[in-house]
């Protein structure tokens, strides 16, 4: 007699097992990345960005464009929010699987060039990529020891945004950006917050994003880190910023803590500025027509406070693009560059979501075009120039945790939950772990 | 093969006032605790600005735009991600289903050495928390190149991973008669016969409850899927509704509600159509 | 009292009533219990092999070692190294622990998760009990709310649930406007302020009490008639048949109950999560030892702290059960005196 494990029928039933495993086993591995060859050998690359709803749409326009252009090689585009970009490309990154032109930023570029992931681009410069209309001032900004792993895509300046409707209706002037100091902004702030009605402020805090505190530092003739990667601030200049931001909530300059906790999480359109509660906010150049268009009202920029003696602001190279060292096409992913870079065709399409061009000639053909709260931006950029020092060198490795470690000890600053003392011994301990 | 409920007789009914307190203390705290569900519900069906300006449940400007817009907001449209969640839950079911269901037949009906040791060790393992092993399957799935796939989410479902089913099955298949088993040992049967013809159609009702509980725990999973699942593409239903939350721009509250309850749906589905055995599963495992 | 699933057919099938069919070739039909045994035994050896057990074990086998024992050995070894994925990982020794003990965010995450686990469960097993106490006093229309309370404990643990629990808590959210029809004007936003958001949380879990609660009337299910009626008999009223029946014969089950809702709320991941948009904010007050673990694992790739922390909760988990179950005797009746 048969046993059950010979049965034909239990037999039949594995065998169906089995075929539907393997059937499955295929689609979910076509489910996974791409591969790099595509039909009839064509040259197939793969591009990361990330970016809000409308970079990504007219970033795929780009992708359009430059396969036109470009017949043999195809694109394959993939883009996330900001906050799961870092997380998937060092997942790809581990995984032997890393794109082949990425968008970067300046506190990671560091990171993954120490790990070998980014290729020196050096041999393309001057050739594939060229390099005559490209700012000089930031487009070595990429470089480490003299190999550029990344590129400039344009120019950023962090500004303060003021709404003039608002402080008209406080009946307040709009001090003089070329000489008022800290104080002075939270005075005016104070008085803004005053005389419009209760859920109406002064500024929106400013203790969550890092690169301000730069900027402060920088006017005191210190920095976030030295060029070689260590701590480059005093004591005393970190404790009088969180200490400047304590004035602000006591005063009434900026919301009470819990308000200013929501609003930070809502990102730009919940902003204090964007939703016409605030008259004022630091952000990028190139946030400024997001907040134009959100608040409605008549939107200016002004520089930092505390300019006057010792500038600390500076021309940040928005983002980068940086090839992949793994790359098997590096030579059609540096003419991808050059064409993000360098086309006249695409700088009119991107104007200037990723920054201002870097290319000059380019910079000078799109302000034209720009769009008038762009156009606003643009003139900003050119009028404060002259006044801006270099850019900070790119920070080491792990920088990018450092704005979460701002913003987690600036919480605790506002609660009360720690003093400024204490938040400054606990910045400097935890920013030398995560770089060190 | 029933449950506890037939062993005891019911509770005889308490009598007048007390009862009709009762009842409304219970139908009151009831409709409040399924508020919040109710509410999301009808917000579902609101447009965005009236969800905060006028929070009550009814509303004059009922409209399924927002199931529209919910739909086609992230990258891909939402068919895509129930989709993706479809595919692993159908996997895990599938993975559970089989894999549990022999294990515990080893364990319920087999002799073998250190039988009680491993026994432990898998009753043991129901409590370990995942985050032990997590980073070094990540690790490990990284290597060899399962990351973005939906392997690292079914594969330990096949290798029955899932001890809590296991213990479940075990109890069940010890309470069956053997006298049916040795009655088809009688007939010639191996012992996958038996288990094949004997153990698993009286199993039914766990199969039905592993089935049920794989299906709804798996479906709202939502660490191992984040942690796995790079590609927006690949997200399932839980990590795509987290990344509407999270998105750099306003949330867009009316559609966010609505694909909440599209996601909730084949949960509540579920828990309609096997109600009995969601219950009667909970009870049994809670009563060694 | 215990082995309660299928009441019906029960223990009538250990093969002492009489064996059917015929016996095997081999043996001579006796009718003692030790041959039976051996008759077992036999047929088992002849059906198949020793192998059979380990056949059907493969799967589970395999599983133990691939996905649970290889990676927990895996991570103990990596808590003593330095890796961040990108490179290979470097031997550090003790540091990773060192780190944690000077680490004052991981003694807040410790403590936001010993708050959570000590405030939620026990409020979460008041609800289950106290429902199940009145549910189980033959109210018509039991399972329809005993389905409605169980509902909420099947989504609870969803990203559906915990974004509408964040809208829901938040400064212009539906708790708020409840509270502004009631008169109570500018309620602070209970999500984003440190000493709320962590009961948002607990809320949600207090609120998925369901679970627990099914299991109780479950339980007190089979606790006899005979013993309530005979302490009426005694003249005992209510409260003292409670304390003197009810708690003791549902004392396993209250302590099942216990290590179950222990063990998962450590593990709570998803709600804090979703509530502070994955900071555990506002400042930290809604760190759960798993959130910052992850932060640490798969936000700084920082795996080596990472599997550090992760040993560390294994440890805990397993110390606060093994005391769950050493004090269970002394308060833990089991009814088989």
């Amino acid at each position: 007699m048969l046993t059950g494990r010979n049965n034909p029928r239990s037999r039949r039933t594995r065998q169906a097992v089995l075929a539907a495993a393997v059937t499955g086993a295929l689609t979910l591995t076509a489910c996974g990345g791409g591969s790099s060859a595509g039909d009839d050998g064509d040259v197939a690359l793969r591009f990361s960005w990330w970016g809000s709803d409308e970079r990504h749409a007219m970033t795929q326009e780009l992708i359009d464009m430059f396969e036109e252009e470009n017949p043999g090689i195809t694109i394959e585009g993939e883009f996330t929010g900001w906050d799961d970009y870092w997380d998937r490309l060092a997942t790809n990154v581990a995984g032997r699987n890393t794109p082949d032109v990425m968008q970067h930023e300046a506190r990671y570029v560091r990171e993954y060039a120490d790990r070998g992931a980014l290729a020196d681009l050096g041999e393309f410069l001057g050739d594939t990529i060229d390099t005559d209309q490209l700012d000089e001032s930031v487009a070595s900004a990429g470089e480490i020891d003299g190999s550029t792993y990344a590129i400039p895509t344009g120019i950023n300046a962090y500004t303060l945004v003021v709404d003039n409707d608002l402080f008209a209706e406080a009946g307040v002037e709009v001090p003089d950006d070329e000489t008022w100091t800290w104080d002075d902004l939270i005075s005016t702030a104070v008085e803004v917050s005053e005389n419009t009605p209760n859920n109406v402020f002064g500024i929106q805090n400013f203790g969550f994003v890092d690169a301000h505190f730069e900027v402060f530092a920088r006017q005191r003739g210190e920095s976030m880190f030295t060029p070689e990667g260590d701590l480059g601030f005093s004591d005393e200049t970190l404790a009088e910023w969180w200490n400047l931001i304590v004035d602000s909530r006591d005063q009434g300059a900026e919301p009470r803590p819990s308000l200013t906790v929501e609003t930070q999480a809502g990102g730009i359109d919940q902003s204090l500025l964007a939703t016409n509660r605030g008259a004022a906010g630091f952000w990028w150049t190139n946030e400024f027509p997001t907040l134009v268009s959100n608040s409605g009202h008549d939107l200016d920029m002004l520089r930092f406070p505390g300019e006057s003696e010792n500038p600390g602001m500076f021309l940040k190279p928005a983002m980068f693009w940086s090839v992949s060292s793994q790359s098997e096409h590096p030579e059609e992913a540096a003419k991808f560059v050059d064409f993000l870079l360098n086309s006249p065709e695409a700088a009119e399409l991107q104007l200037s979501d990723r920054g201002l061009p870097v290319n000059v000639e380019l910079r000078e053909q799109v302000v034209a075009d720009l769009e008038p709260a762009d156009q606003l931006a643009a003139d900003f950029l050119e009028e404060i120039t002259p006044d801006l020092s270099e850019p900070p060198a790119l920070p080491p490795q792990g920088a990018g945790e450092i704005q979460t470690i701002m913003q987690q000890l600036t919480e605790q600053v506002l609660f009360d939950q720690i003093s400024v003392d204490q938040a400054v011994e606990r910045f400097k301990s935890e920013v030398s772990a995560a770089v060190g | 093969m029933e449950t506890t409920e037939t062993a005891v007789a019911p509770r005889k009914q308490s009598r007048g006032r007390p009862r009709i307190l009762a009842h409304t203390g219970l139908i009151i705290f009831g409709l409040l605790m399924l508020y919040p569900l109710i509410w999301m519900l009808s917000s579902s069906f609101k447009p965005t600005p009236e969800i905060f300006s006028q929070p009550g449940l009814l509303s004059e400007n009922y409209t399924a735009r927002n199931y529209g817009e919910g739909w086609t907001a992230l990258n891909q449209p939402f068919t895509r991600y129930l989709l993706n969640s479809a595919i692993v839950v159908g996997g895990s079911v599938i993975g559970n289903l089989v894999a549990c269901s022999l294990a515990a037949y080893a364990f319920a009906r087999l002799e073998f050495r250190f039988k009680k040791m491993w026994f432990a060790i898998m009753l043991g393992s129901i409590m370990l928390p995942i985050h032990v092993v997590i980073v070094p399957q990540y690790i490990m799935f990284s290597e060899i190149g399962w990351l973005n796939t939906y392997w690292p989410l079914i594969v330990p479902k096949l290798l029955a991973t899932d001890a809590f089913f296991v213990f479940l099955m075990v109890q069940f298949i010890r309470a069956l008669p053997r006298e049916l088993d040795e009655a088809a040992l009688i007939d010639g049967c191996g012992h996958f016969g038996i288990f094949w013809r004997v153990i698993i159609p009286l199993s039914m009702p766990a199969i039905a409850t592993t089935a049920i509980f794989t299906f709804i725990w798996t479906w709202n999973d939502f660490f191992q899927q984040l942690i796995f699942l790079t590609d927006p593409e690949m997200y399932t239903v839980p990590v795509a509704l987290r990344t509407f939350v999270d998105a750099t721009s306003q949330t867009p509250w009316g559609p966010v509600f609505a694909m909440s309850i599209v996601s909730l749906a084949p949960v509540f589905g579920f828990f309609l159509a096997g109600q009995r055995y969601l219950v009667r599963g909970i009870a049994t495992t809670g009563l060694k | 009292m215990r082995d309660t699933e299928a009441p019906a057919v029960v223990s009538g099938s250990r093969g002492d009533d009489g064996d059917p069919g015929q016996p095997p070739a081999r043996d001579a039909a006796k009718s003692d219990g030790r041959s039976r045994r051996a008759e077992r035994k036999n047929r088992q050896q002849r059906t198949g092999n020793r192998g059979v057990p380990y056949l059907f074990l493969a799967p589970w086998f395999a599983g133990l070692f691939l996905i649970t024992i290889g990676p927990m050995t895996a991570s103990a070894f990596l808590s003593f190294t330095d890796y961040s994925l990108l490179a290979a990982p470097e031997w550090s020794g003790l540091d990773n622990y060192e780190r944690m003990v000077d680490d004052p965010r991981f003694y807040t995450s410790l403590k936001v998760t010993f708050l959570y686990v000590g405030i939620s469960v026990p409020l979460q097993l008041a609800f289950a009990l106290g429902l199940a106490l009145i549910l189980d006093r033959g109210i018509r229309g039991l399972s329809f709310y005993r389905s409605a309370f169980y509902l909420p404990s099947l989504l609870g643990s969803s990203v559906a649930i915990a974004v509408l629990w964040r809208q829901m808590f938040g400064t212009n959210g539906l708790v708020n406007q409840a509270l502004a029809f009631l008169g109570v004007e500018n309620a602070p936003g209970w999500v984003s302020d440190p000493d709320t958001a962590l009961g948002t949380i607990i809320l949600l879990n207090v609120w998925t009490f369901g679970a627990p609660m099914v299991i109780f009337l479950a339980g007190l299910r089979q606790i006899p008639h005979s013993y309530y009626e005979a302490a009426a008999l005694d003249g005992a009223g209510r409260y003292r048949k409670f304390l003197s029946i009810t708690l003791p014969l549902l004392s396993p089950i209250i302590f099942f109950n216990l290590v179950l809702q222990t063990i998962n709320a450590f593990q709570s991941f998803t709600q804090a999560f979703v509530v502070s948009g994955g900071t555990g904010g506002p400042a930290d007050s809604t760190l759960f030892y798993t959130l910052y673990l992850y932060q640490r694992g798969f936000g700084n790739f920082d795996m080596g702290y990472a599997s550090a922390l992760a040993w560390v909760l294994l440890m805990i988990v397993a110390a606060l059960t093994a005391i769950n179950f050493l004090a269970s005797r002394f308060w833990v009746f089991y009814g088989d005196d």
